[in-house]
């Protein structure tokens, strides 16, 4: 008898257990990614082939931004710069473990950070970490980093979503194990299959609201959209807006629009003539319509931008309006010698999907200034070699970075990648001017200024800014309504 | 017999050195390579050149495609884009995987496929041939992508029976795989035994049609011994290659429907690897492809030499 009641009293305790371990982490959240790396797929976050909806979820960085697009806290606490700001202090959260059970501490930050400089590994992610020279190990739970110059705005650049911290010494494994202090620890690493995340129970946000993320690989977009139809995953973030419609209005979906950093435009070469003459590059940008671009090329699902490549949610933008102006136009180029406007060829190619659609609109847009331009295809496999930086007018793309990263990248007159061959002294003062300065309003000032120069001057037409769609099963609950780098994956709950 | 046969592999030698000739040569022309399109943005000095070193692309083509081709007889196929994986191990869970698929439709479309098409011969323009015809016709003109998606529509999305796309673990085994397939084989088996039951249904009238048939008859050979006993095995005889050009089709050809299902064989992996630009996979592709179509024809045409006496008679009298 007294065997019985041990089995029921055991059984009942075990069943209470489960019961509440259920209610802690419960539930299998599903998402799927496109395979765009192939066979080279793997967990190392500053590689070419992250598999970055896994990385996002089972490392964490130093710094993230926040939901309003701020520098808030990760795993540091507190930083400050001395007053050149060209050394910064980072103090580091006490007692975070790996998922592996070794503590976290200052020298895998200085590990995890200079691994990107590392030239074998080859980091796309080495820019950011481009002007840091050394990083001191100041005592077990602080660093001080060192940079070449000054960096008011330094902390932004470790938001990259690349900048992610891993155990000191575990670069060879890290791409197969992905350990880091997250949310979610990773079971099985299936890059072809499904790859099975597990809830860290000991998380330092908080126990996550769900207990398994299956990661699962779906290389076709058509598929993809089948797979969130049927229930298969819960989460899509790449679902053209020429779908939406199969979504709005459907109960069992969620759908949101979110404004991304990520834009296209038209670069004409300031080294070379006609576009020499600052008068026609504006003229040019002047003739464009850039809310009919956006109507007809992405649907309207897409921010208007006024030649400034910083991004719509970002504090720096300047925010002004650029509405088409062909009186204009005509006027700068008769000034400049072409009182009857001229012939160019805007290069594009398949690379980026929308970039012929664009080149078609542009050349009925500009038209109207009297310039007459042929849309030449050129092969997409060598457009980066061939194409880009090397013909007098192409197309370009590029993805989100803080404004103080794509204002160097692409028009500082020493970037590697300055592709119009823009070469300014005011603009370049501006943004040396913005990172030395440590008081918001005068850094937002200078970054402002340089934007301004960017409108008059500038030989890159940046006409939008893209949007994503956001769809989700109404499964999900409390998914943050923000790009997929600042979502706070512990909150998320499936039902 | 024997010469024949040498001939025959001889023949599929040579197209197989000439397709992976065309595939080399067409890799080749294209602009740019596989590195500049591995780095993008990245593509000049020392990245390029290391890039260039580590996947062999900095000597002569000719002694490339020596190497490749060299590489491919000893059934290596070499490395991937980025030189990390060896395409043998990418291969090896795909092929495994096409098969399933393949084996799964030829046992359920080959037998229903003859079951209809005698069922249409033998009542031509009764009722049941009506209604049969029809369907196949429907079947076959409604190209897969569609008749994909209609099932997915009805049977995943509104019925909720089966799940939509295939999302199993690399590797799967067999037993994984099974249940995840039923759609994708339903949607293969509806063009393929369609196709097939058209070309038995032909096969048989004609032969039904023919003297010796109507000598039977006239003799008063009871109806169905005449026709599994003459009829059936002289009217399978042409279909037999056209079993042989399904199955090929079956193990490379069923792009969409792997696409469309999300299933891990062959047909993705040509569209994965054209998307990302893995020229080194997709040459290893084309030929292995090629192969496909060439062994299995080869295999059909010594089949139907083997079993038509006319054919084997022809050979004795030489």
């Amino acid at each position: 008898m007294k065997q019985i009641y041990k089995v029921i009293s055991f059984s009942l305790i075990s069943l209470m257990l489960s019961f509440s371990l259920a209610n802690a982490s419960s539930g299998v959240f599903k998402l799927s990614h496109d395979l765009g790396f192939g066979k080279d797929t793997n967990l190392d976050a500053i590689t070419k082939g992250r598999l970055f909806q896994v990385v996002i979820m089972t490392q964490n960085r130093l710094v993230r931004k926040d939901l309003k697009g701020k520098v808030s806290a990760s795993l540091a606490t507190k930083w400050s710069a001395n007053s050149e700001a060209t050394e910064w202090t980072f103090n580091l959260r006490k007692g975070i473990k790996f998922h592996d059970g070794s503590d976290f501490d200052a020298e895998d930050v200085k590990y995890s950070l200079m691994r990107v400089k590392d030239p074998d590994i080859g980091s796309p992610a080495k820019k950011s970490m481009s002007s840091v020279t050394d990083i001191e190990v100041v005592d077990s739970h602080t660093v001080k980093m060192k940079l070449n110059t000054s960096f008011a705005d330094f902390p932004l650049l470790l938001t990259d979503y690349r900048l992610r911290m891993i155990p000191s010494g575990s670069g060879d494994t890290i791409g197969k194990t992905g350990i880091g202090t997250g949310p979610f620890k990773v079971d099985t690493f299936d890059p072809e299959g499904t790859t099975v995340l597990k809830a860290n129970p000991d998380y330092w946000e908080g126990e996550p609201g769900v207990g398994e993320v299956h990661v699962i690989a779906i290389p076709d977009g058509e598929a993809r959209v089948q797979a969130l139809l049927t229930g298969q995953i819960d989460m899509n973030r790449y679902v053209p807006f020429s779908q939406k419609k199969i979504f709005d209005g459907n109960k069992k979906f969620n759908v949101s629009v979110v404004p991304t950093g990520n834009w296209r435009g038209m670069v004409m070469r300031t080294d070379t003539a006609p576009f020499d003459d600052p008068k026609v590059r504006k003229a040019v940008r002047l003739a464009v319509d850039r809310q009919e671009l956006v109507d007809l090329v992405m649907g309207g699902a897409a921010t208007v931008s006024c030649d400034t490549p910083v991004a719509p949610s970002d504090q720096y933008r300047l925010k002004m309006k650029c509405p088409q102006d062909i009186k204009k136009a005509k006027k700068l180029l008769k000034e400049a010698g072409y009182p009857d406007g001229f012939d160019m060829v805007i290069h594009v190619s398949t690379k980026e999907p929308t970039w012929p659609t664009i080149g078609e609109v542009l050349q009925q847009q500009l038209a109207k200034a009297g310039i007459k331009a042929e849309v030449k295809m050129t092969p997409s496999k060598s457009y980066w070699k061939e194409t880009w930086m090397k013909k007098a007018v192409a197309m370009t793309r590029w993805n989100e970075r803080p404004a103080d990263s794509i204002l160097h990248e692409a028009y500082h007159s020493g970037a590697k990648w300055n592709e119009s061959f823009f070469k300014n002294s005011a603009f370049d003062k501006n943004l040396s001017d913005a990172r030395g300065e440590l008081n918001f309003g005068k850094r937002k000032k200078a970054y402002q200024n340089a934007q301004k120069t960017l409108w008059e001057e500038s030989g890159t037409m940046i006409p939008y800014h893209v949007s994503k769609l956001v769809i989700t099963s109404s499964r999900v609950k409390n998914l943050d309504d923000v790009e997929v780098f600042s979502v706070r994956w512990h909150k998320l709950k499936v039902d | 017999m024997l010469i024949l046969v040498l001939k025959r592999i001889l023949l599929g030698l040579i197209t197989l050195f000439i397709v992976s000739l065309i595939t080399f040569v067409g890799v080749e022309v294209l602009p740019g390579d596989a590195c500049t399109t591995y780095l993008e943005r990245e593509a000049y000095g020392a990245a390029l050149e290391a890039c260039y070193k580590r996947l062999g692309l900095d000597i002569p083509a000719y002694e490339r495609y020596v190497n490749w081709a060299v590489g491919v007889i000893q059934g290596d196929f070499g490395y991937s884009l980025s030189g990390e994986m060896k395409i043998n191990d990418v291969l090896g869970p795909r092929v495994k995987n096409s098969l399933v698929l393949a084996s799964a439709s030829i046992l359920i479309g080959i037998p229903i496929a003859l079951l209809l098409g005698i069922i249409t011969a033998l009542w031509r323009d009764k009722l049941p041939d009506i209604i049969i015809s029809t369907f196949t016709i429907f079947s076959m003109t409604i190209p897969e992508f569609i008749s994909a998606t209609l099932l997915i529509l009805i049977v995943a999305i509104w019925l909720e029976w089966l799940p939509g796309i295939v999302i199993v673990p690399t590797g799967a085994s067999i037993s994984e795989l099974l249940p995840n397939i039923i759609l994708p084989v339903i949607a293969i088996s509806m063009i393929m035994t369609a196709h097939m039951a058209r070309m038995v249904r032909s096969s048989v009238i004609q032969v039904m049609s023919s003297d010796y048939v109507q000598m039977a008859i006239l003799k008063g050979v009871p109806y169905w011994k005449m026709v599994f006993k003459h009829v059936l095995p002289n009217a399978l005889l042409p279909a037999i290659n056209v079993v042989a050009l399904t199955i090929a089709w079956l193990l490379g050809g069923v792009v969409v429907t792997e696409v469309v299902f999300n299933y891990p064989g062959l047909g993705r992996l040509v569209i994965e690897s054209i998307s990302n630009r893995d020229l080194p996979v997709v040459q290893a592709l084309a030929i292995i492809l090629a192969s496909i179509y060439v062994v299995i024809n080869l295999i059909a045409d010594l089949l139907t030499l083997m079993l038509n006496p006319r054919l084997k008679s022809l050979q004795i009298k030489k």
